[in-house]
Order: structure tokens, then C-alpha cells, then sequence
């Protein structure tokens, strides 16, 4: 039996039971190559879903649609190990409860998509710790090697010009599922700290915050870079951020449901190299 | 519409002489929602705050800014002139063109161009500012004393006869700190636990004390007033209830040759152990990394020949919930590891003590009996060296200050060695003589010119071994030559550091410490005995090198500070809290693990039925310290600091 079929069988199954009242997944998208989430609630609907390699969205975001858990009731969700990641933030910002999620784990390599093993988030820990593992070792990006290696203002000014093309269309906020805010700072105008206006500066404001407000709560999914209509690679300054939070403080986003966010927290033995 | 009255302070010359006065009225004049600007030499003097209340009757004024020096200075002068002439305190705001403006620039004609984007920044904000009515928190009439020398039992013993409780915390299985080591005490050689074993057993019975010796703080809460503090007092497997005291289980305790702490290392004593005779408590505890028992199962000796069965295996740490009003902090200091100074052969030769182990020798309750031996063989030392400032003001070896004792105690060593050997000798190597304090110079001469102190002035630098000798080589930088001194015993006058600890207690506090982990005062000539937490002082060592009256003076000085606070029944509160925008607050309680004060709970939300339907923070206003951590952390923006909202920040920022 394919992947697609096992995951199909295992959907439907958890539907018929009445195990979970939803199962959120991967259906056909406008072409081959893209993939769209679909929201199945009947088991004949399960052969709908699809599973490949064009399934990189991370659909985590969809279980707080507002109403959604609040009967308590369980939902599945496809999801790669950066998936469950953003399970175990959102249990750790109190925005939902790891009981009412199923995962139906699954990880891309290379053309294919392979299961993984495991129903509840814990019990994916075991593959998280190797990516923190793997995340501190790996090499670089290449533009973000490239990043890394200009100086500081002509850092700055790269960001600028990629920056200066944002159209304002929030497009990053509605994909990135850390963005759950009932009221987003930029939609605050009392006072109005971000500008709305799509200029360089109030861009940079936008970027800038959305970025701090990601720091240590990035899973690097990609979900921002995917939707920007102007590709904007939203996604290298979030890493660079994990990185820094990475080698500061040793935290890996999304380890587990009880992390602590890292910048709400404080502990004895934080590193105090900032302090003059 | 806003009346905002501005009132421009000359601060004699201080202001005056960089920034053009004259030019910022004139400009604050034409801004809009001023109603007058004003100029004067001091507007902190008596004529200075009357005109400024006479200007907030006179024109009606909403509001007022006084640009003049730091807000640390006279922020609560102005305000309460405000509050006299019937404006609301905190419709008073301070511009400081002083500290942040005229002080620290050159040029004249920009410094008052910052003045002017200063001043206006703040009427922008004061004309956003809300009326505010400070809060009232209770006192709990309870001092933590934390350290139990003899800075903190004097702390705890002025408390407590005035009325005061207190809960004194000592780490250790008895009272006493260093003050108990000592032999006897600079300047008036009074024998030092003839003086301290007094006090000690006052506090230990005071009825107004608590003593919880074997105790650390394990967690810090609240503030001012009302802390909530956590004690963790260590499992001494004896039960204080029962044990008598009567040593028994001491003489019977196989495991005997652990260095004993108390004598530094100069005897020995067993798993089961009271610190020294004069201990208070004077009960045992069981050091459970020596015993023989915790390590292998096997031995109980003492459990089976105490007659009282107070001998417990199986107690555990206790932990003790305390509410406390103010809190001292008395933890002393520790003399310096000498293994920074090689060359001085510490640790590698038997006869190089420290100056604290001379105390012990020297002391009659000691290891000798207060005969002065040579640890190695027992012999009477016919020449002891002694070598001043052995770590102290040394930047190369990180400690560039001075530990302001060790001058005096080497005297005292010279003279207690002549008047128990007259026939010795002393070489005391020294960088300058300080003794500077009641009695003090006096004490020094006497140890020149009657006890036969031998005072070498230079540094030594090396030192080794050579037929039963040790051979002392420095310079003479009086005479200008090479002197080589063979000696039977060398005293290093080791510097005093803080607890190596105590930048993890410092934090645990919310204190700040130095460099070194010093505790750091409010003002070292101001405040010396406050913290910058307020609620929070210091006492003795733990602050900087000190003696045994410098020590108690500062002890004093707690005690009064801590019982003007009692004296009070209730506290009056800056009204700066944060409150909550509960229509946007997501609940996700990062606010609530970022406030260092507990002072965020979750409330729910629920409709009329009674049902849930979201839960959102909530600010205790009781608890809430205003200090904005949780505004700073609030993705949503949906804290805001009452004060310091974020419309009257925004228009500060944007008056620039
Ligand atoms: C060799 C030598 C000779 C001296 N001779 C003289 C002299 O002749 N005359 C003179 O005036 N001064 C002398 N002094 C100085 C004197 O020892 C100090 O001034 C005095 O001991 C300071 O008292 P204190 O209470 O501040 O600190 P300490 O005596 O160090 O007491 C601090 C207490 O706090 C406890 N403690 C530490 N950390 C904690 C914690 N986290 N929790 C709970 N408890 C804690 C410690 O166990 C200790 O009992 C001498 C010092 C030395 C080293
Ligand atoms: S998706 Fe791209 S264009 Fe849209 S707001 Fe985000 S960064 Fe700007
Ligand atoms: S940080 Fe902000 S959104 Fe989160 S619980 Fe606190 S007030 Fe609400
Ligand atoms: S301002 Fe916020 S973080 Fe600070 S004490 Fe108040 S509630 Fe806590």
C-alpha cells in the first residue's frame, strides 16, 4: 500500500470511530506541484487526501480557527516533525491542548514522503531532539551565508531593498501559524506604532517587529516565504533569529509542550553578554 | 483643552551656563497647549515652588513640567507642590536638561536644542496623562535577616528589642560567621568569642527571633512590605527536639578524619560534628557526604548510642513558607583561595597559612589550645613572616581594592605572637600601613614599638623550602636592597572576597552586586545601607571589606531603616501598574511567567450562563510593581502601564 493510501485508511478510520471530528490534510491543489489544506469531516470524503512531496505547508496554524477545539473534541492533523514543533509551541502559549490533536506524522525526503512513527505530539520528541541536534551542526544557507559575511550596514541595506518591495498585504501573518493574535500590534492605531502605509520605513517596522515577535518561536516552516506574493525571503531573518537563540540560550523552539518561551522566561544561568 | 504650565529651573549655574534658558521658555511658549513658561534660578527653593503653585491656581494649569535636574532628585518635590495647590501629583512631570543635557555636552547652542526637543516631548506626554491616586499596601511586621555573623545577629537583636519579628537564616549548623573564628580582636585585643557568644545565645533565645540555622533562601517573592520567602532547611538528621546536646554520638562517630571547617583545615572531626564548643545550636548535624552510613549502608553509630533516639536517617529538607516586611542581607565574605599566588607555596607547604588559620592557632579555643605550633612538626615558629595585601589591591590578580582589614589583623597577629612568644620574631612585608579608625594607628605603633613588629616595607617574591626553613626573598624598598628572610612560618594576610555565592543570592534577591559580587548599596554616601529594591538592606561584609565595627554600625543602621519601615501602618504606592486590555489579550501568559513579581493571574471569561468562554490575564494591582516587563513582552500591545501608557510614550517619542 502507497503512504497516500495507509494515511487515507488511517483517516478514515479515525472519523468512522469518531476518534476525531476532523481531519486536516493536503488536498488536490491548481496544479501538480501545489498542494491545498482541506478540512475532511466524513470518512468517504477521506479519499480526497493527498500525500507527496508537494506537501510542504505546515497546516498547524488551522486548529485555532476560532470555535474549532472549543467542544473539546479532537482533530487530526498531517503533520512534518516541524509541524508537531508548532503543536508543542501553541500548547506551551496555552492556545490549545495537545490532547485534542492526532498527528499523522510524515516527513519529505527528497521526492518522496515517508511516515512517521507516532499518534500524540510526545511522542515525537525523540525526532525533534535529533533536529536540534542536526539544526546546530548544520552549515549555513547559502544566502545566508552570504548575509553573514556583509558587514552590518550593507546587511541593512539588503534588507531594505527587499523590504522596500512589501506590498502590506499581511499575507506572512495569515500563513505563519505563531501569528494567532487576537489583535495584531499593527492593527493597534491607538497609538498607531506601525505605520500602515507600505513605505520603506513603515516596511521596516512591519518586518522588523514580526520578526522580534518570532524570535524563539520560528519552526522555520517557510509558510511566510511561500505566501509573499513579492518573495520576499521572510524566512532567512527567522532563522537567523533561531540561530542566535540557538547558540545564546540553547533553546530549540517547540521541543516540547512545556517549554517555557525562551523571552518570557528567565534563569539563573542565562548568559548576561549583553550587559556593559 | 490643555493648560500645561513649564517651568524651566536654572539650577544656578549648572543649567544655565550651557543651555540658554531664556530661548527654551520662548520656544516652549509658542508650543501648542501651553498656557505660560517660566524661568527661575532654583524653582526647588521655598520661592521657586511657590510660584509654581501659585501659577496652577492662578491660570487653571492641567498640567506641569518642570525641566530642571534628574526626577531621581525632586520629581516627589514638584509633584507634591502640584498636589498642595490642587493638581493631581502625577499631572507633574519632570524634563531633565540636567543630567541628560547640560551636564553632558559642550556645545551651548546644541545642548539647548536638546532642551527644547527634551521639554516638548514631555508636554506632549503630561497632556495624556490621566489623574492617578496611589495605592495602599499593608506591612507585615516580620524582618528576614539572611547571614547569621555578627553583622546580622546585631541586625536581628535591634530588630527584635524593638518590638520586631524576625526569622534569622544561617547556612551554617551554628551562629557565629567569621567574628567566632577569631581570636582576639583589633583594636582592644578583647578575646573575640568572649564578646560574640553572648549576643549569639541572645539571639538563639530572644523571643522575638526565629533562628533557622542550616537554612538557605530558596525563593524570593513580592516586595516592599510584603515578600513571600522560601526557606530550605537542610536535613540535619538529628531531631532538634530531642537531642540534648550531650555529644555522645560525637566520640562514637568512626569517620574522624575529615578537615574540619571550622578550624580550616588545621584539625580534624567527624561525620557527625558541632561546628565548635560555643556552637548555637549547640546540637550536631550529620554531614551526609562523609557519613558512613549514607555512603555504604552500614555503621548507625551514633543512632545507637544516643540516649534520646534524636538521631533520624530519614528526615528530609523542610521548606518554609515566610511572609517578611523587609529583609537584611548579612552573608559576609570568604578569605580569598591562595592558589592564585604560587609563589607564595600555599597549599604545598604545611607551614604557609592563611591569616585566618593564624586565629585558630592563636586562639585558645583552637587545634593548640591558642599555642602558636607549626602545623608540620608542633614546634614554636622562632621567626614568622607575615605577608600584607596577599591578594588584595593586586589588578593583576583581579582584585584592585583594598580589603581594609588585613593591616589590622597583622599587627594583631605580630603582637599576639610576641605576647605568647617574647623571645619571636616577626617580619611583617607590607605596601603602606592603613589604619585609619578609632584607635586604630595607635594599635599599630604599639605593635612596632612595644611588641617588637618588624615591619619590612615591599613585596615578596618567592618564597621555598631549605633545611627545615622557609626562605622569604623580597625587597626592602625603604633601604632599597634584596632581603631574604629564613623563617619557620609564613602568615598570608589573604584578601577578602565576597561568598562565592553570592551573585546567585544576589539575583534570587533582585539585588545588584559588583564586579566582584559585592552587594551593591542605593548610593555609597547617600543610601549605604539600602538596596536599589526597596524593602531590601545590607549589613557588614557582604557589601565591602569591613572590621567588626564598621560591621555592627551597619547592622544598627539596618535595624533603623527596618523599623521605620514597621512604624508605618500602611504603605502609600506609586499607582504605575499595568492593567490588561482583556477584548485583545490572547492568553497566552507570557506576561504572567515574565513578571517578576507574580503579580499576573488568569481570569476567565464567561457569558451570562456562566459558561467559559476565553480566559485572559489579570493585574493584581496589589502585587503589581509597575516595572513593565509584561508591557515590553505583550506581542498584542494589550498591557499598558498606567503612567507610562503607550499613547503618552508614542507622543513623547513623537513631541522629538
Ligand atoms: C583573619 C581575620 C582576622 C580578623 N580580625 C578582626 C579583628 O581583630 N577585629 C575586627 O574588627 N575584625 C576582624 N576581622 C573582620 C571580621 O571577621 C569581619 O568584620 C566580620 O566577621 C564581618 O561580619 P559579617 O557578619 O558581615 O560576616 P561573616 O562573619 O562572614 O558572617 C556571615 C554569615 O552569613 C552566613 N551566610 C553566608 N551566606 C549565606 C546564605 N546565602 N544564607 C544564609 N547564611 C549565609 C555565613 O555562614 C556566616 O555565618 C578579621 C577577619 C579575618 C579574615
Ligand atoms: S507577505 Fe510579503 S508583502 Fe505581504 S506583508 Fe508579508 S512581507 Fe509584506
Ligand atoms: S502577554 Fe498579552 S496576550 Fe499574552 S496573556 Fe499577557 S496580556 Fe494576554
Ligand atoms: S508591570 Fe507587568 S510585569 Fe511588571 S510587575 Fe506589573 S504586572 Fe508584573
Amino acid at each position: 500500500m502507497s503512504i497516500q493510501e495507509q494515511y487515507r485508511s488511517r483517516a478514515k478510520e479515525l472519523l468512522r470511530e469518531g476518534t476525531v471530528k476532523m481531519v486536516i490534510g493536503y488536498g488536490a491543489g491548481t496544479t501538480p506541484l501545489r498542494r491545498r489544506p482541506i478540512f475532511i469531516t466524513s470518512p468517504d470524503d477521506a479519499d480526497r487526501l493527498v500525500l507527496d512531496a508537494a506537501c510542504r505547508t505546515n497546516l498547524a496554524g488551522y486548529l485555532l480557527r476560532e470555535g474549532l477545539l472549543a467542544d473539546q473534541k479532537s482533530v487530526a492533523v498531517f503533520l512534518t516533525p516541524d509541524g508537531v514543533r508548532t503543536i508543542n509551541i501553541l500548547a506551551a502559549e496555552s492556545q490549545l491542548a495537545t490532547e485534542q490533536v492526532i498527528v499523522l506524522g510524515f516527513q519529505i525526503d527528497g521526492e518522496n514522503a515517508r511516515q512517521l512513527e507516532g499518534t500524540r505530539v510526545a511522542d515525537f520528541s525523540g525526532i525533534i531532539a535529533e533536529r536540534k541536534k542536526k539544526r546546530k551542526e548544520q552549515p549555513s544557507h547559502e544566502v545566508a551565508r552570504k548575509l553573514e559575511q556583509m558587514t552590518s550596514v550593507e546587511r541593512f541595506s539588503f534588507w531594505e531593498g527587499e523590504f522596500s518591495r512589501c506590498i502590506k498585504c499581511y499575507a506572512c501573518r495569515a500563513a505563519c501559524p505563531m501569528c494567532w493574535c487576537r489583535r495584531c500590534v499593527v492593527d493597534n492605531n491607538q497609538p498607531q506604532w506601525v505605520n500602515t502605509s507600505s513605505h520603506t520605513l513603515g516596511n521596516l517596522e512591519w518586518n522588523l517587529v514580526r520578526a522580534f515577535h518570532l524570535a524563539g518561536r520560528c519552526v522555520e516552516c517557510g509558510n511566510c516565504s511561500e505566501a509573499c506574493p513579492v518573495n520576499i525571503p521572510l524566512h532567512l531573518l527567522n532563522r537567523r533569529m533561531t540561530e542566535e537563540v540557538l547558540t545564546a540560550f540553547d533553546y530549540y523552539p517547540g521541543a516540547d509542550e512545556h517549554q517555557e518561551p525562551v523571552l518570557a522566561s528567565f534563569r539563573k544561568d542565562d548568559p548576561e553578554t549583553f550587559i556593559l | 483643552m490643555a493648560k500645561i504650565g513649564v517651568f524651566v529651573c536654572h539650577c544656578g549655574e549648572n543649567i544655565a551656563a550651557k543651555v540658554d534658558c531664556t530661548k527654551l521658555v520662548a520656544a516652549m511658549e509658542s508650543h501648542p497647549g501651553v498656557a505660560i513658561a517660566h524661568e527661575y534660578k532654583y524653582f526647588c527653593s521655598e520661592p521657586g515652588q511657590e510660584s509654581i503653585k501659585k501659577a496652577v491656581t492662578g491660570h487653571g494649569l492641567t498640567g506641569v513640567i518642570v525641566a530642571a535636574c534628574s526626577p531621581r532628585m525632586h520629581e516627589a518635590t514638584f509633584r507634591t507642590a502640584c498636589a498642595e495647590a490642587g493638581l493631581n501629583p502625577y499631572l507633574c512631570e519632570i524634563a531633565n536638561i540636567r543630567e541628560q543635557c547640560s551636564w553632558v555636552h559642550s556645545d551651548g547652542e546644541q545642548a539647548t536644542r536638546k532642551a527644547i526637543e527634551i521639554t516638548r516631548s514631555l508636554v506632549e506626554k503630561v497632556k495624556r496623562n490621566n489623574e492617578l491616586q496611589p495605592i495602599e499596601v499593608p506591612v507585615t511586621r516580620r524582618a528576614l535577616v539572611i547571614g547569621g555573623g555578627i553583622a546580622g545577629i546585631q541586625a536581628a537583636l535591634d530588630i527584635a528589642n524593638a518590638g520586631g519579628d524576625v526569622v534569622l537564616v544561617e547556612r551554617e549548623a551554628s551562629l557565629g560567621g567569621h567574628m567566632a573564628q577569631l581570636s582576639e580582636t583589633f583594636p582592644t585585643l578583647d578575646c573575640s568569642q568572649c564578646i560574640m557568644t553572648p549576643r549569639m545565645v541572645e539571639a538563639a533565645r530572644h523571643p522575638k527571633i526565629r533562628l533557622l540555622t542550616y537554612s538557605e533562601i530558596e525563593k524570593v517573592e513580592g516586595f516592599i512590605g510584603n515578600f513571600n520567602v522560601t526557606v530550605r532547611q537542610k536535613a540535619r538528621y538529628v531531631d532538634m527536639n530531642l537531642c540534648t546536646g550531650c555529644g555522645e554520638c560525637i566520640i562514637k562517630c568512626p569517620a574522624k578524619k575529615i578537615s574540619g571547617e571550622f578550624d580550616c583545615g588545621l584539625a580534624n572531626r567527624t561525620a557527625i560534628y558541632t561546628p565548635f564548643a560555643q556552637a548555637v545550636p549547640n546540637k550536631p548535624v550529620i554531614d551526609s557526604g562523609h557519613c558512613i552510613y549514607f555512603k555504604n549502608g552500614k555503621c548507625k553509630a551514633c543512632q545507637r548510642v544516643c540516649p534520646t533516639g534524636a538521631i533520624n536517617f530519614d528526615m528530609e529538607d523542610e521548606l518554609v513558607e515566610l511572609e517578611i516586611g523587609a529583609i537584611v542581607v548579612a552573608t559576609g565574605f570568604q578569605v580569598q583561595n591562595t592558589a592564585l599566588y604560587g609563589e607564595y607555596g600555599y597549599g604545598r607547604y604545611p607551614d604557609v597559612l592563611t591569616g585566618l588559620q593564624f586565629e585558630r592557632l592563636a586562639s585558645a579555643s583552637g587545634p593548640t589550645g591558642g599555642k602558636i605550633q607549626r602545623p608540620s612538626d608542633g614546634k614554636e615558629p622562632e621567626t614568622i613572616v607575615f605577608i600584607q595585601c596577599a591578594g588584595s589591591r593586586d589588578p593583576s590578580k583581579g582584585i584592585p581594592y583594598c580589603s581594609k582589614i588585613c593591616c589590622m589583623y597583622t599587627a594583631k597577629h605580630a603582637m599576639l605572637y610576641h605576647h605568647k612568644n617574647h623571645d619571636g620574631n616577626s617580619r611583617i612585608f607590607y605596601m603602606d600601613i592603613r589604619a585609619a579608625g578609632k584607635g586604630y594607628d595607635e594599635f599599630t605603633r604599639r605593635a612596632i614599638e612595644e611588641d617588637g613588629a618588624g615591619y619590612v616595607r615591599g613585596r615578596v617574591s618567592k618564597l621555598w623550602q631549605e633545611n627545615g626553613k622557609l626562605m622569604v626573598r623580597g625587597a626592602d624598598t625603604l633601604l632599597g636592597r634584596p632581603v631574604e628572610v629564613a623563617a619557620d612560618m609564613v602568615v598570608l594576610a589573604t584578601a577578602m572576597v565576597p561568598q562565592s555565592d553570592s551573585k546567585e543570592l544576589g539575583k534570587t534577591l533582585g539585588i545588584g552586586y559588583d564586579e566582584y559580587g559585592f552587594f551593591n548599596e542605593a548610593h555609597l554616601k547617600l543610601r549605604p545601607v539600602e538596596t536599589a529594591t526597596a524593602g531590601i538592606f545590607l549589613a557588614g561584609a557582604c557589601q565591602s571589606p569591613k572590621d567588626i565595627p564598621d560591621s555592627v554600625a551597619q547592622a544598627s543602621a539596618c535595624a533603623s531603616k527596618v523599623l521605620a519601615l514597621f512604624s508605618r501602618e500602611k504603605l502609600e504606592r506609586e499607582p504605575v501598574i499595568a492593567q490588561n486590555n482583556e477584548a485583545t489579550c490572547s492568553g497566552c501568559w507570557g506576561c504572567v511567567l515574565a513578571c517578576p513579581y507574580n503579580a499576573i493571574e488568569k481570569k476567565d471569561l464567561t457569558d451570562r450562563a456562566g459558561n467559559l468562554i476565553r480566559r485572559v490575564a489579570s493585574v493584581n494591582a496589589g502585587l503589581c510593581q509597575g516595572c513593565g516587563t509584561c508591557v515590553t513582552f505583550c506581542r498584542s500591545n494589550s498591557i499598558d502601564l498606567a503612567g507610562f501608557t503607550e499613547k503618552q510614550i508614542f507622543a513623547e517619542v513623537m513631541g522629538l
